[in-house]
């Protein structure tokens, strides 16, 4: 899991960069020679549908999405295992919303043969086939976890579980801030 | 559809909130099942449009890019010489050091939109240095905590970000507005920090005089900083740059001062897309699940519920805005910043529209009140940051103690901003005209 | 019993004609239609949070009965719809109307044919006209300024005229002319007027780009389970509707270039002192070269790609006295 997301981290970054590039080179290009490259709000547009799906797997695998812990944490050791059991579940469930919701999406594209209404005029499907790609690993990166997390529960594991799966403390956070403050 | 449905919603997902699970989670299965509830299976087929209209907006794109720009400056050890070069400066202001807190993490502000991070980095440059000096600790602790929220305030700030995409106002004129209640409030701090110490003094030795020529030579450890924060704000003032654009420009500035500090590295950039996806992902889903949300508020007409009912108490917009401001006080004690406004602004917005208050305006006012949220117990995040940077095992209480009088002074600053609405409205205006 | 459309509206930023004729209209909608006992659930699409490019895909699902329908939006999904309003055809009501009249058939088969909708009326906002900083005289003078865009036809023919296309969202654009990010830009006097253009900006040229139409959609279910009777009121509604957009447009728009040049009367905007910079005949005939130049070929390409024959519909109604 380390491993995808530091790959599925490094297309992100490689993705943003790119972007960064693109949008500063069409910026200056406009303001000092007048002429414009085009497309950079869409590009922008594209960038952010396909890494924002990238980044909900990055967030998931780092325990990331935002949970309020200020009962949670009070709670005896079997609940908080329930309750982070649940939550992996209902990411998991969030998943397959969104390949069911999305794959609307990507049918009528196909159907309409939509294209960008833009100077690239971009096929529509290009863009959403990543962004529905980025959807599909999040769905199977939450089943593998789901999965992990189901076969804690039910085997009364449930202090590996809380350890496994309780939302990242601010601690936790920190004492990794500081890890990285001392390699400077 | 009354009041009263729509106060059972809400406490439903109050209580799913509390408990622990997904924010994002709640927000996607209550807007959902209210959803069917209305409407029937059709509105999952248009749930598919919303989700494609959110992920592919241009204006979110800045999102990930300031908070990679703050990533690459943070982490090439840009802020470790700034607070050496600041603490040169302010040191001998009354209060000394405590200043340089402030200082640092203003100037950190302008640099990148995360509060979290910032906190976490000043304060372990600062606090065994502060320690060293035999400051009191509630006063170095609280300075840091309420020095980092900051970070939300002066532009870049991912806050404004957030709020310009749900409240559809210009993210541009959020950003320029921010900068003087920025400023105005960081000297605020810092007199607060004089008057603090001459009033009773924190007993810290003085720091010795350096000569100026290492003062001036110090300064160049400001220029990264500096740059970045022309750059980023210059570009949109001047009006050569969306802030999309602006935030592109800056990381790729960014990137060349780490590749001229040696730093530029594959293990470099790995920690910084790491920690940028992470952070990206966690605000986009809850953004992406609050307008899974709103279409379904939207639908059931619940906004429009709200704001007859809120219009039916016959507030005045000032007695409105301070009822808001205990809203939000009380709220920001239970929760984090951003799942405060992703679940208020779709419904509020509105209603302080329809009172007649400017919402570039009110964008200003929400982000304060997030910035209050961060330091006021039990749920702040700025306050566990610095607690857990302190390396001589006190009390958590010394950092709630410490960060009491600013939440006093930022509610302050706020009701000022009631009063006199210029403080964040003049600048845009002088611009646009 | 009473029933209940759900309606889409236009959204609430673009200002009178949404406010003053629209709005109205759906608020007394069995009044307005004669369909007693109906009631229309009104919502402008901003308030829905839903993207106004997803229009058509949300009224082919069924989650709303009726769409006001932007069409230049939609276009995305149904680039056939763009032919009522190609960069240059229509450069006064007059003609909008008759290639309205002309074409209207055209799109709504086809709504019918993949989008399960049907096209109840079509109106125009307005004519989209020039606001610019630097001083121009004539359409010429774009030459090597940037010009804010809101579509692909209009920023291939402002390349044309060697102008820098620039598409900004509206909501940036005020601070953009402000800041000089553009130097011009293009929209309606109205709209243009009610988001303070005019403070950032210098001169006007009324001259109509586009008419940028719009239009209401009826999903076919919706229709189908209406009597014939029913079926009739409601069509005879919305070409009252529709035929009020049409003369409210054109006041609207009369009274909102006097409004940003500092003439009389003005009623429905902010006094502002544009230099008012009146087309020339040359103008005019460079406008209508975009047809043929520019916003026909590039057009006739997208849309036969996706419906076949597309273009050619187009030539035997609206091209049929073009000369082309
Ligand atoms: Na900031
Ligand atoms: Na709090």
């Amino acid at each position: 899991m380390d491993i995808l997301g530091k790959w599925v981290s490094r297309i992100f970054g490689v993705s943003m960069l790119f972007l960064s590039g693109f949008v500063a080179l069409e910026t200056v290009m406009r303001k000092l020679f007048n002429t414009s490259l085009q497309g950079a709000d869409e590009l922008a547009g594209y960038t952010l549908a396909f890494g924002a799906s990238l980044a909900f797997i990055v967030a998931m695998i780092d325990r990331a999405h935002i949970r309020i812990d200020v009962l949670h944490a009070r709670f005896p050791v079997w609940l908080q295992a329930a309750i982070d059991w649940l939550s992996v579940i209902s990411l998991g469930v969030l998943g397959l919303f969104f390949l069911y919701v999305g794959w609307f999406v990507i049918s009528d594209t196909l159907a309409y043969g939509s294209t960008a209404a833009t100077p690239w005029r971009t096929p529509l499907i290009w863009p959403q086939s990543a962004w529905y790609a980025g959807l599909a690993i999040f769905a199977l990166c939450s089943f593998v976890m789901v999965v992990r997390a189901s076969r804690l529960f039910f085997s009364g594991r449930h202090d590996q579980l809380a350890q496994e799966f309780n939302p990242v403390s601010a601690e936790e956070e920190l004492s990794e801030e500081l890890d990285q403050l001392k390699e400077r | 559809m009354g009041i009263l449905d729509v106060l059972i919603g809400f406490s439903i997902m109050m209580g799913l909130l509390l408990s622990g699970l997904p924010v994002a989670s709640v927000m996607v299965a209550m807007g959902v099942a209210g959803g069917m509830i209305l409407y029937g299976p059709v509105l999952l087929t248009s749930m598919g449009p919303v989700l494609w209209g959110t992920s592919n907006e241009p204006v979110l794109t800045a999102i990930p890019l300031f908070i990679l720009l703050g990533e690459l400056l943070l982490r090439s050890g840009l802020a470790d010489r700034m607070y050496a070069t600041l603490a040169l400066w302010l040191g001998r202001l009354p209060g000394g050091l405590l200043h340089t807190n402030i200082g640092c993490c203003a100037l950190f502000a302008a640099t990148s939109g995360s509060s979290v991070a910032t906190a976490a980095t000043v304060g372990t440059v600062a606090l065994p240095t502060l320690m060293e000096r035999k400051y009191r600790a509630s006063r170095a602790l609280g300075s840091l905590a309420a020095g980092g929220t900051l970070g939300i305030l002066i532009p870049p700030s991912v806050n404004l970000l957030v709020y310009g995409s749900l409240a559809s106002v210009s993210v541009g004129q959020l950003f320029i507005a921010g900068v003087i209640p920025g400023i105005l409030l960081t000297l605020l701090f810092m007199a607060f920090i004089a008057a603090q110490d001459i009033l009773s003094p924190g007993g810290a030795f003085q720091d010795a005089d350096v000569p100026w020529s290492v003062k001036l030579n110090a300064l160049k450890n400001l220029v990264p900083a500096a740059t970045v924060f022309l750059i980023v704000m210059g570009s949109i003032y001047l009006g050569i740059a969306t802030p999309t654009e602006s935030a592109a420009l800056a990381v790729i500035v960014a990137l060349g001062f780490v590749w001229f500090e040696g730093k530029l590295s594959l293990a470099f950039l790995d920690i910084c897309f790491r920690k940028t996806a992470r952070t990206t992902g966690m605000i986009l889903l809850i953004i992406v699940a609050a307008f899974t949300l709103n279409v379904t508020l939207a639908l059931g007409g619940i906004t429009g519920v709200m704001s007859a009912w809120v219009n039916g108490l016959g507030l005045s917009a000032v007695e409105l805005l301070f009822t808001l401001m205990i809203f939000y006080l009380v709220l920001g004690m239970f929760m984090d910043v951003l799942s405060m406004q992703v679940l208020t602004i779709p419904i509020v917005v509105p209603i302080i529209v329809a009172a007649g208050i400017d919402p570039i305006w009110f964008g200003i006012f929400v982000v304060l009140m997030c910035e209050v949220g961060m330091i006021t117990p039990p749920v702040g995040m700025n306050l566990y940051v610095v607690q857990g940077v302190r390396n001589d095992k006190g009390p958590f209480t010394d950092v709630i103690a410490g960060a009491v009088p600013y939440t006093g002074l930022m509610l302050l600053f706020t009701s000022a901003l009631i009063f006199w609405p210029g403080i964040a409205t003049w600048l845009p205006e002088a611009l646009g005209r | 019993a009473s029933e209940t459309l759900r309606v889409m509206g236009q959204p609430v930023a673009t200002g009178l004609i949404q406010k003053n004729i629209e709005q109205p209209f759906f608020e007394n909608f069995a009044e307005e239609t004669g369909l007693e006992g109906f009631i229309a659930d009104y919502q402008p699409v901003d308030v829905t949070g839903i993207k106004d490019t997803e229009q058509l895909r949300i009224l082919k699902s069924g989650l709303f009965d009726i769409v006001s329908l932007r069409l230049s939006q939609v276009s995305r999904d149904e680039p056939t719809i763009l032919g009522l309003d190609l960069v240059g055809l229509n450069p006064d009501y007059e003609t909008g109307r008759k290639t309205v009249e002309a074409f209207a058939p055209v799109v709504d088969a086809r709504l019918q044919e993949t989008f399960n909708t049907k096209l109840l009326g079509v109106w125009p906002f307005g004519p989209q006209v020039l606001f610019c900083e630097p001083e121009i005289a004539s359409l010429a003078d774009l030459k090597g300024l940037k010009v804010r865009v809101y579509d692909q036809n209009l920023a291939e023919f402002v390349s044309l005229l060697g102008g820098t296309p620039v598409p900004i969202g509206f909501p940036e654009v005020q601070q953009s002319l402000a800041r000089g990010v553009v130097d011009c830009a293009i929209t309606g006097p109205s709209s243009a007027n009610s988001a303070g253009w005019p403070e950032v900006s210098s001169f006007t040229m009324p001259i109509a780009f586009q008419l940028a139409m719009n239009g209401y959609g009826i999903n076919l279910d919706t229709w189908n389970n209406l009597s014939t009777d029913q079926q009739e009121k409601l069509q005879a509604g919305f070409d009252t509707l529709s035929e009020r957009v049409w003369t409210y447009s054109e006041e609207l728009f009369i009274d909102a270039v006097n409004c940003n040049t500092g003439s009389e009367p003005c009623e429905t905007g902010t006094k502002y002192d544009l230099v008012l910079v009146e087309p020339t005949a040359a103008d005019k005939q460079l406008v209508g070269t975009a047809v043929p130049n520019v916003s026909f070929p590039a057009w006739k390409e997208v849309c036969d790609a996706t419906n076949q024959g597309c273009s050619d519909a187009w030539m035997e109604t609206v091209g049929a006295d073009k000369n082309m």
